[in-house]
């Protein structure tokens, strides 16, 4: 395990989803790595960028989803869905690969706030051996993770998980102590080479509204801060949340579970231009909450100091012609909504105050700080996440977090500041159009989220995760985008056309030798299977490693231990269903049962040559199983491989093997409860062709 | 384009079964295009020879190469080098007939055997589908007949064609995959609006410009030097 | 028509032709081998009964005594020959000099054919000649003929008088071309043609039609193809596999409509109405029966029909 990322220089042309990941994450390779049932190689991709993987499974806004390119197709592959399975099964893996630091270095950090930019500063800095001591002021660590997002959504345990992985790493923690209070920066400062302020927009801002002073009215962070510590507000039967955000989305839907029948939201934007994501707004008026959209607040009716209501005014618009937030209203129209609570989610702020009689330099409530040197005014004082960036996303913190490590580091190095490279991104670009049409659609598995009636009762998780056999089903969607076919040389290519002809989707050029733009090749691997020059290789798939575990096993001493006829098996792996073929097969496994398996995706990529170099090798017996009618990506591929498996037939027949040694099938039902038939008629079957029909018995 | 198909495995295997170190050249040029003898062909090639000694109990080596074509010098010369340097004592090739009687002519001790059988000069009418085009006359008369060749096309290569066994387009000889060639001059000069020109005589053909002129050969005097 | 100097050959079925006669000819096939009885026997049945017969050069490519050789033996015989000559086993070297040994041997009526492909017959594997087609064998009979000169301008060493012929197909594609390839095959120096058996008497009347509008007829004999059909089978076998031959349904059905027993008297009479409907086409001077293998019949449909006696020249 631990097989880095291949996508990692600086030069690379990134797929979309990767470019568009705040980390950088490898999609492409853990979403490959899963669909080959190396579940703990997709683990190891993760945690390579990203140390809250249980939490973004959970989550993440998944701007890899956004920018994916299977949306060109069909919809975009559920990424956020395979990393939550990733992270539910691989929990001793991830306990077993836990990293000490190598060795030890000079140079301590005090890393102010546990949420996820400050954690994942402190573990990249722990793991290069300094010692890192983070300060929260709560009880529990995790900033906004742990406090403001609802366990409806992030359950305790899945947070968790990625915490404790941080803390392994040898990451101290002083919780229950609040910098300013407990202790003050000036102490941290004897004590460490270097701080990291990283405490995030933890305050909301308030209504400068009549009334905001009456019982009854929430500032949204202190109402979620409050849940998360177990002390369910007092709401009365009516609340309505004011904003239009997804802090505001989970004010409101929190607040519904805690009793009120009615719930509103009331925000300035149109119902397009709300900041929530639109996937949370359907949630939330999936659980009765009504949102009123284009008002805004005028003041707050109380009676008796109690809250009875709230009045608005109408927004007529959000944004000004240069996009900037600059509301106008029409005062002369105006509605009031009676409720008994109002809870205000209109952003957020940082809390300075710990600043104040410091040399580090706040204004009007903004910290000062260079944002692609990460630091403030006082030298040896950085910042990262919210704190520095303004409101953003969890794994953009955590991505601020890894920068932060690089400046501190080479800090604690070299005494400098350094100035972070902006990495210029290229990406693959869009699906073409026309590549998209001729490609088969697949639905994007989906769950079904508990029903709404139920959800609102309590916090208790409300998405279940993919099953075995649904993540996988998921991970064989995704493109692998430019990983496809690439010309070996164009000394190779004598222009024959014939990849241009059974492409498929209409990819492969010949402009003097054969291209195959990485932009639209589908990976399938026709053309190389049928190139007569050999001279198409395929990034993802090779049969070396096929042929160097035949040769292995056939061609030691005691070869007779081997159970005969041995058979070579080339299946199609996106036919399974779980890991059950997935894992290697060991020497001793694959000679007691005769049987190799080499499992591709999509056994249409076979080449003649592939077809019968298993017999050079010493097999008795060459078995092809592909996927089910109808069921392969690729249009073609099904008739293209048979005729080539005919073919290896007539030649074996010729050659004196015999054509019935060879043989095709389809999978019929599921993978791990058909295939065993096939091995074992195919195995025993002499001279004849294995029938269908029998094996329906 | 030249094309060949590949010949029968137990003709090839005959070929080279008293031989040790057997070796195998594809041609990177027709031989690939039309599937029968590039690098892949080779490869598969090889494959089913090994197999089938493996079978028998014997113990060749049986190479691989290939080449970009073997109809010029400095393209087999590698291959000459090879057979020399590791003491080869068979080749057989997947070139066409060109290939063959030019890597034989420059062999000397060691012998060489066809792996395809040469056809025609054809052109790809349809994946995997080539039909003979050109005849290799010396003479071309199709600026008569439209750009379409009799000599080529025509089962019999009259000149005045077609014949009386030339039914719905199609030719007597196989009327289910050859079409009568008189049949495709007829309608594209049609289309070109000289249906006149079928109506002159074409005279009987001199052959000396064919194969039946005696083995041929061509020269361009404005690069040629004799070695 | 009767103009001494037009005449060509001075041959019997010219002279009935100049003459204004309606032309009768048939076909003799050589046997497969050297059997001089059986093709004596057929001699015998014709004798008398037609103007001249076609002897047939390797019939769809199976091999046979050839036909200047059994041409010769039908002048001994006393029956006139058309010999046939076929361009797919000969190369014009071959041709000429046949040609001067069948005049030397007293032939004098040829009918040049292109040939049917070697596929067809018992040696597929046999090379092909084709040096040249039948429209280029007549240019060159004709250059022999009147210009004194062999095919390379070299002058002859006696000279030959043929009356030449030449097939045409009036149901072969493209329809619209066979009356142009006919008046290719009239200026190359057909003298006479013959055309394939006829059972769509609609579409030869059409061809007629077309041939007449250019003059053809004024230019050449025209010699309407018939077979007759012995059974419905046959007439089924043809349809079915002999190229360039299509019979209609209504022939069929109409002897397929007969006791078997009856079939073949019902075919003589089909085919004595096509030689009465084909007389009275304009442009037709007469009528080539090709009874295949049933030359027996020969003498009984002529007289049938109403042709005999030949007229004696």
């Amino acid at each position: 395990m631990d097989k880095k990322s291949p996508q990692i220089s600086a030069e690379d042309v990134l797929a979309t989803c990767s470019a568009a990941c705040p980390v950088h994450t490898d999609t492409r390779e853990y979403v490959q790595r899963l669909s080959r049932g190396d579940y703990e190689g997709a683990l190891d991709i993760l945690l390579e960028v990203n140390p809250f993987p249980s939490v973004c499974g959970r989550i993440c806004h998944h701007p890899c989803e956004s920018e994916c390119r299977r949306k060109a197709i069909d919809s975009a592959v559920s990424l956020r869905m395979l990393k939550r399975f990733l992270v539910e099964n691989t929990k001793e893996y991830r306990i077993a690969r836990r990293k000490k630091p190598a060795e030890s270095r000079a140079g301590s950090v005090a890393v102010i706030g546990s949420g996820p930019g400050g954690l994942t500063a402190a573990l990249d800095l722990a793991l290069l051996g300094y010692r890192v001591t983070v300060y929260e002021k709560d009880s529990r660590l995790g900033g906004m993770l742990a406090h403001a997002i609802p366990r409806y959504r992030l359950p305790v345990e899945a947070l968790a998980e990625d915490i404790e992985d941080i803390l392994a790493a040898g990451v101290e923690v002083r919780t229950n102590c609040e910098v300013g209070r407990d202790i003050s920066l000036d102490e941290l400062q004897k004590e460490n080479n270097a701080i990291l302020i990283a405490i995030g927009l933890s305050e909301s801002h308030s209504l400068p509204i009549p009334g905001v002073e009456s019982q009854g009215v929430f500032l949204g962070t202190t109402f979620l801060w409050d849940i998360a510590n177990g002390m369910n507000p007092e709401l009365g039967d009516r609340t309505l949340v004011v904003g239009g955000g997804n802090v505001a989305i989970d004010i409101a839907r929190a607040a519904k579970r805690l009793g009120p029948s009615k719930v509103y939201m009331a925000c300035l934007e149109k119902r397009e231009e709300m900041p929530a994501w639109e996937w949370e707004i359907d949630e939330a008026e999936q659980e009765g909450i009504e949102i009123l959209n284009s008002w805004g607040p005028k003041s707050i009716l109380e009676e008796n100091g109690k809250v009875t209501g709230i009045e608005f005014k109408s927004c007529v618009s959000v944004f000004d012609d240069q996009r900037r937030f600059s509301p106008s209203y029409d005062e002369s129209v105006t509605t009031s909504v009676e409720v008994d609570s109002v809870i205000i989610a209109i952003g957020q702020k940082a809390d300075l105050g710990f600043l104040a009689k410091t040399p580090v330099v706040a204004e009007r409530g903004r910290l000062i700080c260079n944002r692609t040197s990460m630091t403030t005014s006082e030298r040896g004082v950085f910042a990262c996440g919210e704190v520095m960036t303004g409101p953003g996303s969890a794994i953009q913190a955590i991505a601020t977090g890894h920068d932060a490590a690089k400046v501190i580091s080479h800090f604690l190095e070299t005494g400098e500041t350094l100035e972070l490279p902006q990495r210029a991104v290229t990406t693959i670009g869009e699906l073409p159009a026309a590549t998209a049409a001729l490609a088969k659609r697949f639905e994007r598995v989906e769950v079904s989220l508990t029903d709404p009636a139920e959800r609102i009762k309590d916090f208790s998780p409300i998405e279940p995760g993919y099953s075995e056999a649904e993540a996988l089903a998921e991970s064989r969607r995704c493109l692998a985008c430019a990983t496809g076919a690439v010309l070996k040389s164009a000394a190779h290519c004598a222009g024959c056309l014939t990849c241009v002809r059974i492409c498929p989707f209409g990819v492969a050029r010949v402009e003097k030798t054969a291209v195959m733009p990485a932009q639209q090749c589908q990976t399938c691997g026709l053309c190389a299977a049928e190139c007569p020059a050999a001279g198409i290789a395929l990034s993802r798939f090779a049969t070396n490693g096929m042929k160097d575990t035949l040769g292995a096993i056939l061609s030691k001493s005691d070869a007779s231990k081997i159970a005969r006829p041995f058979v070579v098996s080339y299946c199609c792996l996106n036919e399974t269903t779980s890991r059950k073929f997935l894992m290697e097969q060991t020497e001793e496994e694959i000679r007691q049962s005769g049987i190799l398996r080499v499992m591709i995706p999509c056994v249409s990529r076979l080449s003649t040559l592939d077809l019968l170099s298993p017999f050079e090798l010493g097999a008795d017996k060459v078995c092809v199983i592909a996927c089910s009618e109808n069921g392969c990506f690729y249009p073609g591929a099904e008739e293209l491989l048979a005729k080539r498996v005919n073919r290896a037939r007539k030649f074996l027949d010729q050659i004196g093997v015999g054509q019935n040694n060879l043989q095709l099938f389809k999978t019929e039902g599921s993978a791990e409860e058909y295939w065993p038939r096939i091995w074992e008629e195919f195995r025993s079957a002499s001279e004849k062709t294995v029938d269908r029909s029998e094996l329906a018995q | 384009m030249i094309i060949a198909d590949p010949k029968p495995f137990g003709q090839v295997k005959g070929y080279v079964e008293s031989f040790e170190k057997i070796l195998i050249v594809g041609c990177g040029t027709c031989t690939t295009v039309c599937l029968a003898g590039g690098e892949a062909e080779a490869q598969i090639l090889a494959s089913g020879l090994r197999i089938a000694f493996g079978k028998d109990g014997g113990s060749k080596t049986i190479l691989e190469d290939c080449v970009q074509r073997q109809c010029d010098e400095e393209f087999i010369l590698p291959i000459l080098s090879r057979v020399e340097n590791e003491k080869i004592d068979a080749v057989v090739t997947l070139a066409c007939g060109v290939g063959l009687n030019f890597l034989a002519d420059r062999l000397g001790k060691v012998p060489i055997f066809p792996g395809l059988n040469t056809t025609f000069y054809g052109a790809a009418v349809g994946l995997g589908h080539w039909a003979e085009m050109c005849a290799g006359c010396g003479e071309c008369i199709t600026a008569l007949t439209g750009g379409i060749c009799p000599v080529a096309r025509c089962s019999k290569h009259l000149l005045n064609g077609p014949c009386g066994g030339s039914e719905k387009g199609k030719c007597e000889v196989d009327p289910v995959n050859v079409d009568c060639v008189w049949q495709l001059i007829y309608d594209r000069l049609k289309k070109l609006g000289k249906l006149e020109d079928l109506q002159n005589l074409l005279p009987a053909k001199d052959w000396r410009t064919a194969s039946d002129g005696g083995v041929r050969r061509t020269i361009r005097e404005h690069i040629y030097s004799p070695k | 028509m009767m103009d001494e100097s037009v005449m060509k050959s001075g041959s019997n079925l010219e002279s009935v032709l100049r003459a204004g006669h309606f032309a009768v000819t048939c076909e003799c096939g050589p046997p497969k081998g050297a059997d001089m009885e059986h093709l004596q026997q057929k001699i015998e049945l014709i004798k008398g009964c037609v103007d001249a017969a076609n002897v047939t050069d390797n019939q769809t490519a199976v091999v046979r005594m050839s036909s200047i050789a059994a041409s010769s033996i039908l002048v001994k015989s006393g029956v006139e020959p058309v010999m046939q000559m076929v361009t797919r086993d000969r190369n014009r070297i071959a041709a000429q000099s046949d040609i001067f040994g069948a005049y030397a041997l007293g032939i004098r009526n040829m009918l040049c054919l292109t040939g049917d492909h070697q596929t067809f017959g018992n040696h597929p594997m046999a090379k092909n000649v084709f040096d040249l087609d039948s429209i280029q064998l007549l240019d060159v009979v004709r250059t022999i003929r009147d210009e004194g000169k062999v095919n390379s301008g070299d002058p002859v060493e006696g000279g030959i008088r043929m009356f030449l012929g030449a097939a045409a197909n009036p149901f072969a594609d493209p329809f619209e071309f066979r009356v142009i390839r006919l008046g290719k095959k009239i200026r190359a120096g057909a003298d006479f043609v013959q055309t394939q058996c006829i059972y769509d008497m609609d579409r030869f009347r059409e061809f007629m039609k077309m041939a007449c509008d250019m003059g053809l007829d004024k230019q050449c004999f025209i010699l309407a193809g018939l077979t007759p059909l012995k059974s419905a089978g046959m007439a089924a076998y043809m349809n079915r596999n002999v190229s360039g031959i299509t019979i209609p349904d209504t022939i069929i059905q109409r002897i397929r409509g007969v006791p078997k027993g009856n079939q073949s008297e019902e075919g003589i009479k089909l085919l004595l109405e096509q030689i009465q409907e084909v007389r009275e086409i304009p442009g037709v001077a007469g009528v080539h029966i090709m009874a295949i293998e049933w030359e027996e019949k020969i003498r009984e449909i002529t007289e049938r029909a109403g042709l005999l006696p030949r007229p004696q020249l």
